[in-house]
């Protein structure tokens, strides 16, 4: 120690250590820490975002009032099923077309680069592209659908609940399984290639060689991408609210707390309630984050 | 894609223009040609008083969005917009935040506007938006199909489902297509069979009066109108205005039910059917008493931001597009029906929509939604019970009984 400090090359100052940290901290405190902290204080009261002054603080009791909510438990699950069925297929289909991508072809470049044109456009562009794919009239994909003789009459995608989640998550693992693609490939990228030689020389199979390099290799990289995915498919709004507006028993949480917190909350005392929602889904998924992080044994230091 | 780049652009020009003196911020909206025909007016203003410049700001089609996307504006006090365009179902909700024009509009003045819509805009007395056009929702048919197949006009639905089932089969086309999806628009078609049938949703106290065998026949008649007699396809229940009217001026309905806005695109250049299409009142339900024509009172209104840095233009601004020569001009090109009874003796506006003189009593005796601040949640309960109905989520009874039981638990009764 004492060694260290004498050398003013290595030496430690935590002043100086002080200095350069708090910028970054404060940057951080004020665009994250702050607007949860400020929105976990607007959930202990009852007010409309109208009249501010007219607060009553009703203490955690909001958050007992979320639990007994049928509509929200039943986004809820809505969001839940949502994410496991995209999450889930864009990670295998994503998994799959790295794999390929990971060869070495003819305009592989190329390739690469188109595969991420959906993840490109804006959700908000695209679930309206969807839209009108999936229009009863006019929609590409009954008309697909009715030439192949596959459906007698067009199919009307967004109107039941049995077709308009699967309809929905199809739009999402278009759009987000290149996000997945480009992540599994950097990990295949840094897995180095004399570790496949040397399994090669040691007779194990391309089923083996996938089992016991690849996938613990890549381990880490799929550990991050699902964490990034399950965030975003938690709090789905965009290609809820443009496709169906929730209708169809499509809504999910982040789409019933925005209805909260502006139709609802703007003149009738539900600002707070719509607040506690909004820490609610924060910590639902903290909840997945840390699970993750967990079983995925990814070092975040 | 082509709005998100105008918005941004005028998001831009606000920013610049704000370091001028009076450049006037206006919400506007983008249905049909309306948007167009108000850039042209803005151009004559700010011809006219050179010292005001005007920034239009388009907004999303859906009355819903855009009532969210005031309540940003508004609850975070800026001073911009400093016009709105208001739904007639909003001044209770905003009041607080809108300028009071009492002072502004005299009392002869105000008498040349139709009333309901006076009505609309004054809360606890008042006026804290003035009636910029009216709407109320009309019948649209292909006069062209009901001759051949040697039909009037239908008067009650009985009548109108008959001739769309029996026109729809031979022509291989849709018979009857209006706004199902879950939002606003539905509420508003929904009362129309409501009032039809002689029923109501609250009566003239407020009280909840849903759970009624009027309410029961008129979501039975819009769900049968889909898997009974077939005469509307199943994606009605995704369809809003615009959705509709792509279909209808395509040729590919023989009725619709639309706001007076269709009337000059269905007869416009590019328009399958110019020359083909008649307006009638909706038709009136059969077996109750009461039974009527109804229309929901629609349209927009002008209303001022209170924190507006700008009142005086802006109250220029709203006197202008309000005057009679410009409501005529706005009727004839964007075909938005004026709010001022006198510009209805203009004899070219006439000319440019001549059912404004057949359909008279149907805009004067158009009738209004529920007025309540929270006007939105009571909407919100109708549209997706009955949306759920249509969608056979739910049956005809259940949805009735959803309604009345959870508008019943919003009132408090």
């Amino acid at each position: 120690m004492r060694s260290r400090t004498t050398d003013p090359l290595h030496r430690t100052d935590p002043i100086y250590a002080a200095i350069f940290v708090i910028p970054t901290l404060a940057v951080i405190a004020f665009i994250a820490f702050w607007p949860l902290g400020q929105t976990f204080y607007n959930s202990l009261f009852k007010f409309a975002l109208m009249y501010p002054q007219n607060k009553i603080f009703v203490g955690l009791s909001n958050y007992g009032r979320l639990l007994q909510d049928s509509r929200f438990l039943n986004d809820l699950w809505n969001t839940i099923r949502f994410s496991i069925w995209s999450v889930g297929l864009e990670t295998l289909l994503g998994m799959f077309v790295a794999l390929m991508l990971n060869r070495k072809f003819k305009l592989r470049g190329l390739v690469r680069a188109a595969v991420l044109i959906p993840w490109a456009i804006p959700t908000v562009v695209s679930s309206q592209m969807w839209r009108w794919m999936y229009n009863d009239n006019y929609g590409i994909v009954n008309n697909i659908l009715l030439s192949l003789h596959i459906v007698k009459n067009p199919v009307v995608w967004l109107a039941f609940p049995s077709t308009s989640m699967p309809a929905i998550i199809s739009v999402d693992i278009w759009k987000t399984t290149p996000f997945m693609i480009l992540l599994i490939l950097a990990g295949l990228q840094m897995i180095p290639g004399e570790l496949y030689e040397a399994a090669r020389i040691d007779g194990a199979n391309a089923w083996q060689r996938f089992w016991s390099i690849t996938f613990p290799l890549i381990r880490p990289t799929l550990g991050i991408a699902l964490i990034f995915r399950t965030l975003d498919a938690m709090r789905v709004f965009d290609i809820v609210y443009v496709m169906t507006k929730g209708a169809a028993n499509t809504e999910t949480i982040s789409v019933y707390n925005q209805w909260t917190l502006f139709t609802k909350g703007f003149i009738a005392p539900y600002f707070g309630y719509g607040s506690s929602m909004s820490v609610m889904i924060f910590l639902i998924i903290s909840i997945f984050a840390f699970f993750y992080v967990k079983t995925m044994k990814i070092k975040l230091d | 894609m082509k709005r998100s780049i105008i918005l941004t652009l005028a998001l831009i020009s606000i920013l610049v223009f704000s370091s001028f003196a009076a450049t006037l911020v206006m919400t506007a909206g983008a249905v049909g040609r309306e948007y167009v025909v108000l850039q042209q007016q803005i151009k004559v203003f700010e011809a006219q008083n050179p010292g005001i410049k005007v920034v239009l700001m388009p907004m999303p089609n859906s009355s819903t969005d855009r009532y969210n996307l005031y309540v940003t504006y508004l609850s975070a006090g800026m001073p911009q917009p400093d016009i709105l365009m208001l739904d007639v179902i909003w001044p209770p909700a905003f009041a607080n935040f809108l300028v009071n024009l009492n002072p502004y509009f005299s009392k002869d003045d105000l008498n040349d506007f139709f009333q309901g819509a006076v009505n609309a805009d004054t809360y606890n007395g008042k006026l804290v938006a003035a009636p910029w056009f009216i709407d109320a929702g009309l019948l649209y048919y292909r006069k062209d199909l009901l001759k051949k197949y040697g039909f009037e006009p239908p008067k009650t639905w009985a009548e109108l489902i008959h001739e769309a089932q029996v026109i729809s089969a031979k022509e291989g086309i849709k018979g009857f297509v209006w706004q199902g999806a879950s939002y606003e628009g539905l509420t508003c078609d929904f009362m129309e069979y409501v009032h039809s049938y002689g029923g109501a949703i609250l009566n003239e106290k407020g009280q909840v009066v849903s759970d009624s065998a009027m309410v029961k026949k008129s979501l039975q008649t819009m769900v049968d109108m889909i898997y009974k007699y077939k005469i509307s396809p199943v994606g009605v229940t995704t369809y809003m205005e615009e959705g509709t009217r792509h279909i209808f001026q395509n040729g590919d309905a023989v009725f619709m039910r639309n706001w007076p806005y269709a009337w000059p695109l269905l007869n416009g250049k590019d328009s399958k059917v110019a020359g083909k299409v008649g307006v009638e009142p909706l038709p009136e339900g059969t077996g109750f008493a009461n039974v009527r024509h109804s229309a929901t009172l629609g349209g927009w209104q002008l209303g001022i931001n209170k924190n507006s840095e700008h009142v005086k233009d802006a109250v220029k601004l709203i006197k202008f597009l309000l005057s009679p020569e410009q409501e005529a001009y706005k009727a004839i090109h964007a075909g938005q029906n004026p709010s001022r009874l006198s510009v209805y003796n203009n004899p070219a506006v006439i000319k440019a929509n001549p059912f404004y003189k057949s359909l008279w009593s149907v805009f004067q005796n158009a009738e209004p939604r529920p007025k309540s601040p929270i006007y939105p949640q009571i909407s919100r309960i109708l549209f997706t019970n009955v949306n759920k109905a249509l969608t056979k989520q739910l049956t005809v009874d259940q949805a009735v009984a959803n309604i009345t039981s959870q508008l019943k638990d919003l009132l408090g009764q």
